[in-house]
């Protein structure tokens, strides 16, 4: 589904990914783990195509078309989703206008018809449930004034209603107390499916007790140093990042 | 010549005396007004204009219509019992021992703040407002709406006065027909008793050459609440301004304004806000939306006065800038001549969020869709405070139609 080759980026002319290189199949969960600065962020944001990221040379391949370019709405059609590590607050913008807008925007391009607002409002109550987020947050304000867990939870949330093919949570353990984390968890392993892959980007082994992933790479100093399967998480947890580099 | 005539004659041997304001004058540094000389002239004639089509058309309110300033009864309905009459009638039917009172609605002077040569002439020419006047504990069970139609040189000038524990809800908005440079000078002066509660909202949507020179006045008694709206669209150059005495204690104003403005438009608000009294609160939240070579001036000032102890203020003016020739003068300004009190002021000017941007990207939404619902959503945090959905539908409509956009943005609303 995604096969990114050597891949080098830069951000303000310093060179943050160099030479990433990393293949990803429907079905399957990755867990890329790193120490702060490897370069986690820059690779989910460029994925998702943000802006002020300069791709020097490599490719990503999304799907076997060239996924750099694409606008960040096109990826969003072909089924790209960032869960993002601060999700913005957007006053004066309703979460369920957002939502219908995104989900009818994708359909569009799929050549559907869009959603009438009935259907879509039990798509949304129903998968409202799966993170359980109460029913009043869809009339707020795009997450004004929610909590930090409320804002990971409405997250996952727009994931489960938008329903990617490919989607990137960036650090989305962090800030979470144990009970979020279960609850938001929870949620990405209902949506698990042979048709979607899922990327978790971490620091820490943590959430990986909650979602089990079938790959686990370590990310540093701009490159995959190392592929395993969960119990290179444990390892990390166990003899910290030093070890990864050390072994550079 | 009786009272109210001797009143209008020396408000305007004023007016000849100080003439129009001119750029020397502090208040006026941005704006022009030395092409409304050739204006000032009221039409005379009552041309009637078929009020049925236009503005907030099936809106289940009381409805008074003026056209070109003048109160026509036709195309009106009023509540029976409730004093809301035309300035007109009511001034040819006062009787001299009462007319008195009604003197004191044409009373000027230069002592008062934001006092320009434009006020005295408004009170000098008005041809006719609505004279509303509501007794103690009445509650008018739907809000007022007053339609202002032109075509020609207008004035008019409003009294809303509501008695102890009154409440009302006044809207006034302005259109106009004319293809030719016309100046609509209007006034509304507005006495709230102890414990009134009014909720009053303009909205200017004049034709593209029209000049638009307003000034409302609010002397709030204890414990009255007064909420404004103002809405600018319309008009090539237009000028308000707002003058709120809290006079006496726990008296509480809340201020809103809104500008969607494009082409060359100009539009400038002075408002100036005096705490007169402890324990009272002010809010005032402004903000602009600007395209094309369009010109916004804000300067609001809060004076807290010696003894106003408790005082309660803040004032934000935010401004949004869609083309690099769109121009804002914001000057917040603050007098406290007072300890014990809270106030608070800030202005911001730029453009839009490209966080926000990218967010709303990231979930599908088309770039040129994205910055449309932002400019809306920035626009629009300050209509919900307008407290009849219709009226705030209607005026989200006109902002809207005003700013380019081909989404379907129903319900995007936080």
């Amino acid at each position: 589904m995604l096969v990114i080759k050597d891949l080098h980026v830069s951000v303000d002319g310093k060179k943050i990914l160099k030479g990433l290189s990393l293949t990803i199949n429907a079905g399957e969960v990755h867990a890329i783990m790193g120490p702060n600065g490897a370069g986690k962020s820059t690779l989910s944001n460029v994925i998702a195509g943000r802006d002020g990221y300069e791709v020097t040379s490599g490719s990503i391949s999304y799907k076997d078309e060239d996924l750099l370019e694409m606008n960040p709405e096109e990826r969003a059609w072909n089924g790209v989703f960032l869960a993002f590590q601060y999700p913005v607050e957007i006053p004066g913008v309703n979460n369920t206008y957002l939502l219908k807008a995104g989900v009818n925007a994708k359909r569009k391009h799929q050549g559907l018809d869009e959603l009438d607002a009935f259907d879509f409002m039990s798509v949304v109550k129903e998968k409202a449930q799966l993170v359980e987020l109460d029913a009043s947050f869809l009339s707020r304000s795009v997450n004004e004034g929610f909590s930090g867990g409320e804002k990971k939870r409405n997250e996952i949330f727009q994931m489960a209603v938008l329903e990617p093919d490919l989607a990137l949570l960036d650090e989305t353990d962090s800030g979470l107390d144990i009970d979020a984390l279960r609850i938001v968890a929870g949620g990405v392993n209902k949506l698990r499916s042979a048709d979607r892959a899922i990327v978790m980007i971490t620091h820490y082994q943590r959430l990986l007790d909650y979602i089990e992933p079938d790959f686990v790479h370590v990310l540093a100093d701009g490159k995959i140093q190392k592929t395993g399967d969960k119990s290179l998480a444990l390892k990390l947890e166990e003899q910290g990042y030093d070890w990864v580099q050390e072994n550079l | 010549m009786n009272l109210i005539a001797q009143t209008r004659q020396d408000a305007l041997s004023l007016f000849q005396k100080v003439g129009l304001p001119n750029k020397r004058d502090e208040d006026w540094k941005y704006t022009d007004a030395s092409h409304l000389e050739d204006l000032l002239e009221i039409g005379g004639s009552n041309s009637a204009i078929n009020a049925q089509s236009l503005g907030m058309v099936g809106l289940d309110a009381y409805r008074m219509v003026f056209t070109n300033g003048l109160f026509d009864e036709s195309q009106s309905s009023l509540p029976e019992g409730v004093s809301i009459v035309s300035l007109a009638a009511l001034e040819a039917s006062v009787s001299n021992e009462s007319s008195e009172a009604l003197a004191k609605l044409f009373q000027v002077s230069r002592d008062e703040p934001l006092f320009s040569g434009l006020t005295a002439l408004n009170a000098a020419v008005a041809s006719d407002g609505a004279a509303v006047c509501l007794a103690d504990s009445s509650v008018l069970d739907k809000p007022l709406y007053i339609l202002h139609i032109s075509n020609q040189n207008n004035a008019v000038r409003h009294g809303l006065m509501l008695g102890e524990n009154a409440q009302a809800h006044v809207i006034e908005h302005f259109i106009s027909t004319g293809e030719d440079k016309a100046l609509s000078n209007c006034a509304t002066v507005v006495i709230l008793k102890s414990g009134a509660s009014l909720e009053h909202s303009r909205l200017q949507q004049e034709g593209e050459k029209q000049s638009h020179i307003a000034r409302v006045e609010v002397k709030q008694c204890r414990d009255s609440s007064y909420t404004f709206h103002g809405v600018e669209l319309g008009a090539s150059l237009s000028r308000t301004d707002l003058v709120v005495s809290l006079s006496e204690q726990g008296a509480s104003c809340e201020l809103n304004g809104l500008f969607v403005l494009d082409g060359r438009q100009h539009v400038d608000h002075h408002t100036r806000v005096d705490h007169q009294a402890p324990h009272c609160t002010s809010r005032e939240s402004y903000r602009t939306v600007l395209d094309g070579r369009s010109h916004a001036v804000f300067n609001g000032k809060v004076v807290v006065h010696e003894g106003a102890i408790k005082t309660d203020s803040s004032q934000s003016n935010g401004n949004l800038l869609l083309s690099k020739y769109a121009e804002i003068d914001t000057k917040p300004e603050l007098e406290i001549y007072n300890d014990d009190v809270k106030c608070a002021h800030g202005a911001t000017v730029g453009q839009l969020d490209d966080k926000q941007l990218f967010y709303l990207r990231s979930r599908g939404i088309s770039q040129e869709a994205a910055q449309e619902l932002l400019t809306f959503a920035f626009a629009d945090e300050v209509l919900a405070a307008m407290s009849n959905h219709a009226v705030r539908l209607y005026v989200e409509k006109a902002a809207f139609a005003k700013l380019p956009h081909g989404a379907d943005l129903d319900g995007f609303m936080g």
